[in-house]
């Protein structure tokens, strides 16, 4: 069917598209909400019946990353597997989705004429399938916890990478600043530390003035992003990676001879705060405000910068101010992202923020796809589950991802889904026939 | 609705593969296997380390399998080694040590070694309840309140004071040179509690050169030449097997003639390949000396030379012991239930009271932390290359 | 006095190092405009490589089959660890680099990086996490001039070093080859215009940094006799800073920023507590970046960067 379909389809064949088309077309009608409740409905089906299932088809458990390290570890289950995939997870979502896309279609159309309230049901339905899938296993939730982690630490990236077109190598640096920052507020002042001693708080207050927390180690990484900031208004390419570079050594340097917090031996006793819920809502503010902003007037003088700088500044762009905003918003989430990590580890040692952590989310961002929110957001999520589900490999889990890797940015230069414009509404409308109408009364929104 | 017509029959179709195969699925054994974890640094930055740890788990499980079965109160279990490698990070070790406990719902765990993923693993482990010992994790803070990790290596605030007291009885010298690795937690630690322990035997000021390098260093021509100039008596080395042949080396060259005393981090025999002459009328604190050893610490010395073609070094010998006390504790509970918190929560209780275990790295106690009260001795590294008992220092 | 002196010959020969691999690094860095960061562990391939070909030499002789004096076998090792490694550089070329050209180069980068993930857990994976000791193939004397202590490795090394700085610099000045990759160095896209292969020249090029590397690597082996899969990894990336801080374009310039990245290193511990080493000595580097951000020897390009 492959080449047949691309020349002349002998005339079998083109009645056997068109069924295929007929068997298609339901499903690109079936809007973002109707995959949402699919995916819930699966993972819903999951809770009640996975475990009985599971054991029916001789697997020991409920599989748990879409049972790709049991494939790995035992292939005699791949069809019970194969099995459990297509009966838990495939055919309820796509059976959900589908049958009711002429509801969810009319509920998208229906919801964008608020599209906060859009986003909002979205979102919840999003949280909604993640917290059920979560539930099932302690070790689902670290990882989902991790993921959104390192979507974090891409897209703030990317900013720099992708979208201003340097070579940012200082995102580890950021993150320890923040994981730091962040550990220290939290530990002084609600935690009983045997180094910075009593809380000076109650405890009970920690869980809601955690965000600040957050944000303050935002802020500092922020500040120390100044550093690669300055610098950045003269040295362009390759002698601003060698300076961001030079900024991660000096960072880690630094808190290995901060007796304070340790040293080399870590920091730990983060307060155990940073649950699923708490990582998504910042995982989602990020991704909003970073998608915001590189949409933005903003974020196109960032491309200007990247494509041309004196062109740029010929373009009353203010190029010192677009560099200056971009280290440090980028440093920002970066240093959010990293005081969720410490708290999610509840360890960190300036080890952790080196030239691997570098390597790793550079992975993310070029796999990913460059200048692109939602090919970010792919990188993350898709490298971290990635290496998750590959664990079983050991030794050659690290042989096989960069071949991975090397493989696709053969293919696709600049990451899988890369330079593309991420509208979120757009995603949320409706589909196929029901599309047309509601159009206009989105167009302002 | 034409899509229901596939969908449908797809439907109706994977239900009966799915029946079918639940037919021929393997009927559940009437005992459950015992699974072990094993959560160990195969890649990242000291992969030797978790290469050590898994071949010494594997030849347990060997044994294991040889006896057909764990016995535990009359009955023989299958035992299961589950293998996961932490990367050497404290981001995978956790996610490891999760997926240990609740995936492949393991008895107990064996690792993570390296204290910058133990302790993170440790945190995990404690909060699931799923009992850990660390083989080889040296900081206070992995079992520091944490009922349910242990170790089975000694303390960097025990070895620090050990080698501080033998040297001073043993050559009578008042200054002393260290060089370490400030990025690392194992040498780093135990630097200072050596440094804290020579200044309280010969006063302030009596460690002459506190010298520094970082991880992956090569090149220590910089600070060795500041030891010298220093005027130190002996140089203290607790660094890794393989830094230490380059630091003798390079010490050698720059005029260095002073004794080198090391720490349990030289125990392995790819120290003296690889330094060869140079190591040779070094002493070392360590857990036992290779070279003599009797007995169980013998046999398995022997075994694991037949095995993998090499002596086992420090945490082949701590992994061993760790497997052991996991194996002991086992066999105490006596009784296998299946139901995995009550298991796991008698398995802890068992090895939080183990008395006196005797593992060929010495014979083990827990404190109430679950760190072992053990004997250090201080090993001569002979002129052969092997490693000779010296000196027996037992705990104060 | 004499202990200043020994800590500049300390801080030569250990730049020497970093001028090696920078050099190796910087030839492919200023002729394709590529961040190779491929380059740590294509020397640490070459050291593996010097490693096998000199052991199975020396087993030659063990055998009874021919017995071959030591310093033969270095020069056969050189000369065949440049050879293999020149394969293997060329390789990482064809895979990693050339489907990439027109590329970001950033993009081209990441495919350097994760090449060079792939070489150390390969290594790790075929060869186990053992390490392994590099037959001394150099009898080591040392030598008191003056109180301070030299030995001949070190010498050795550094005048190889010089030398190949030289060579290298002779070749891309004066011979027709060093001027193609000149020009590619200015516009990889006029260049094939004028009758340039520039597939041959990047697989060349990359074959010579290669080679370059495992020079480096046979005599970091004798230097330092301790290998293992990592131990390119971190020198890759200082390769990087003396490479650049070099300046663009500059071979020469980035040996000799090789020696001052050693310098630095090595003066920052004598003079302040070794534990500091790295924060001063990166921050200086931060700030010599920050006022010259051309680098120290690079031309400032007015060309336009194609990242």
């Amino acid at each position: 069917m492959t080449t047949a379909t691309q020349k002349q389809p002998p005339a079998s064949d083109r009645h056997r598209n068109s069924t295929i088309r007929a068997v298609l077309s339901p499903w690109r009608e079936v809007p973002f909400l109707g995959w949402l409740l699919g995916a819930l409905a699966a993972v819903m089906l999951e809770h009640s019946v996975g475990s009985s299932l599971a054991l029916t088809l001789g697997l020991r458990r409920i599989p748990v990353l879409f049972g790709f390290e049991l494939m790995l570890k035992a292939p005699q289950h791949i069809p019970g597997m194969l099995v459990y995939l297509v009966l838990v997870y495939m055919l309820p979502a796509a059976l959900v989705a589908v049958a009711t896309r002429g509801l969810t279609n009319a509920l998208a159309a229906r919801l964008l004429q608020s599209p906060a309230l859009s986003l909002a049901v979205h979102l919840v339905l999003l949280y909604g399938c993640m917290h059920f899938w979560c539930a099932l296993s302690d070790y689902r939730y670290l990882v989902a916890q991790l993921a959104l982690i390192a979507v974090m630490l891409t897209l703030s990236l990317n900013v720099i990478n992708g979208y201003m077109g340097e070579f940012s190598c200082s995102h580890p640096g950021f993150m320890a600043l923040g994981a730091y920052a962040a550990s220290v507020l939290t530990v002084l002042l609600f935690v009983e530390d045997d180094v910075f001693g009593p809380p000076l708080l109650p405890p009970t207050l920690g869980p809601f003035l955690f965000p600040l927390a957050l944000v303050a180690g935002g802020l500092v990484a922020s500040l120390g992003a100044l550093a690669v900031a300055i610098p950045s208004f003269r040295a362009r390419g390759d002698y601003l990676g060698v300076i961001t570079l030079a900024f991660t050594f000096v960072v880690k340097s630094l808190f290995e001879n901060l007796e304070i917090v340790g040293g080399p031996r870590g920091f730990m006793n983060q307060p155990n705060w940073a649950g699923l819920p708490t990582v998504f809502v910042w995982a989602v503010v990020c991704v909003a405000v970073i998608n915001n902003f590189v949409r933005s007037t903003f974020g196109k003088a960032l491309n200007a910068v990247r494509d041309g700088e004196t062109a740029a500044e010929a373009m009353t762009i203010n190029t010192r101010r677009t560099k200056t905003v971009a280290f440090l918003s980028a440093a920002f989430w970066a240093g959010v992202a990293g005081g969720l990590f410490a708290h999610v580890v509840g360890y960190i040692n300036p080890a952790t923020f080196g030239a691997q952590k570098l390597a790793e989310v550079l992975a993310m961002v070029y796999f990913g796809g460059l200048n692109s929110v939602i090919g970010s957001i792919a990188g993350g999520l898709g490298l971290t589950l990635f290496s998750e589900m590959l664990r079983p490999l050991e030794v050659w889990k690290w042989v096989i991802i960069p071949m991975l890797l090397v493989l696709v940015m053969t293919r696709r230069p600049t990451g899988l889904i890369a330079f593309r414009e991420f509208d979120a509404l757009k995603l949320l409308g409706p589909r196929g026939r029901w599309e047309g109408g509601v159009q206009d009364g989105t167009a302002g929104g | 609705m034409r899509m229901y017509r596939v969908l449908v029959p797809l439907l109706v179709l994977s239900l009966a593969v799915a029946l079918g195969l639940s037919g021929c699925a393997p009927t559940e054994e009437a005992l459950p296997i015992i699974k072990i974890g094993l959560n160990v640094e195969l890649t990242g930055d000291i992969p030797k380390v978790g290469e050590s740890c898994k071949r010494a788990a594997e030849m347990w499980l060997e044994d294991i399998e040889a006896a057909g079965g764990l016995e535990v109160g009359g009955k023989k279990y299958e035992v299961e080694l589950v293998i996961e490698d932490n990367e050497s990070k404290p981001e995978s070790a956790a996610a490891a040590a999760t997926k240990l406990i609740t995936q492949d719902e393991v008895l107990a765990i064996v690792g993570p070694n390296a204290s910058k993923v133990a302790i993170p693993a440790g945190e995990v482990c404690n909060n699931l309840e799923c009992p850990m010992i660390s083989p080889w994790s040296t900081n206070p803070r992995t079992t520091k309140d944490r009922p349910w990790v242990f170790r089975a290596c000694f303390l960097d605030d025990f070895q620090g004071p050990v080698v501080a007291r033998f040297v001073t009885e043993e050559f009578g010298f008042t200054k002393a040179a260290v060089l370490y690795d400030v990025a690392s937690d194992y040498p780093k630690g135990l630097a200072e509690f050596f440094k804290q322990a020579w200044e309280e035997i010969h006063g302030p000021g009596s460690v002459v050169a506190f010298e520094s390098f970082v991880t992956k260093d090569r090149d220590f021509s910089a600070q060795l030449t500041k030891i010298i100039a220093s005027g130190a008596e002996f140089l203290f080395l607790p660094q890794y097997y393989d830094e230490v042949p380059l630091i003798l080396k390079q010490a050698q060259e720059l005029g260095f003639d002073k004794p080198v005393v090391g720490s349990d981090s030289w125990g392995s025999a790819e120290l003296v390949k690889l330094a060869g002459p140079l190591c040779h009328g070094c002493f070392f604190s360590t857990h036992y000396a290779a070279a003599g050893a009797k007995g169980a610490t013998k046999e398995f010395i022997d075994r694991y030379k037949e095995k993998y073609g090499e002596v086992p070094d420090d945490v082949a010998a701590l992994t061993w012991d760790s497997v052991r006390i996991v194996e002991a504790a086992i066999k105490a509970v006596g009784e296998i239930t299946g139901d995995l918190a009550t298991d796991r929560k008698a398995v802890r209780d068992a090895m939080a009271a183990i008395k006196d275990f005797q593992g060929i790295t010495g014979r083990m106690t827990f404190t109430e932390e679950g760190d072992p009260i053990k004997a250090a001795v201080i090993v001569r590294i002979n002129e052969a290359g092997e490693f000779e008992f010296y000196k027996f220092v037992s705990p104060e | 006095m004499t202990y200043l002196l020994q800590h500049v010959v300390n801080a030569l020969q250990w730049g020497s190092f970093y001028a090696l691999i920078a050099l190796g690094y910087s030839m492919v860095y200023s002729v394709l405009m590529l961040f190779n960061f491929a380059h740590g562990d294509i020397f640490m391939v070459g050291a593996y490589i010097g490693l096998f070909v000199s052991t199975g030499l020396l087993l030659l002789g063990t055998a009874g089959a021919v017995t071959l004096p030591n310093w033969l076998v270095l020069v056969l090792t050189i000369i065949l660890g440049m050879a293999l490694t020149a394969v293997v550089g060329m390789l990482v070329e064809r895979v990693g680099y050339r489907p990439l050209r027109k590329a970001p180069r950033a993009s081209a980068a990441l495919t350097g990086l994760m090449i060079g993930i792939t070489f150390q857990t390969l290594n790790l994976a075929l060869l186990g996490a053992k390490r392994r000791s590099f037959p001394a193939l150099i009898e080591t004397a040392t030598y008191q001039v003056a109180g301070v202590s030299i030995t001949n490795t070190k010498i050795m090394i550094v005048v190889i070093s010089l030398l190949l700085m030289l060579a290298l610099d002779q070749f891309v000045r004066r011979t027709k080859w060093g001027m193609a990759m000149r020009a590619m160095a200015v516009d990889i896209f006029v260049v094939p215009l004028m009758g340039v292969p520039i597939n041959t020249m990047a697989a060349l090029t990359f074959a010579l940094g290669s080679a370059l590397a495992a020079v480096a690597g046979i005599f970091f082996g004798q230097a330092y006799p301790v290998l293992e899969p990592y131990m390119g990894a971190l020198l890759g990336w200082k390769a990087f800073v003396a490479a650049i801080l070099g300046g663009r374009g500059s071979v020469l310039g980035a040996a000799l920023a090789g020696f001052m990245l050693g310098f630095i290193e090595i003066f920052v511990a004598v003079v302040f507590p070794s534990t500091l080493r790295d924060l001063i000595a990166y921050s200086a580097i931060l700030l010599i970046l920050t006022f010259r951000p051309y680098g120290l020897f690079g031309e400032p390009y007015s060309a336009r960067l194609r990242l």
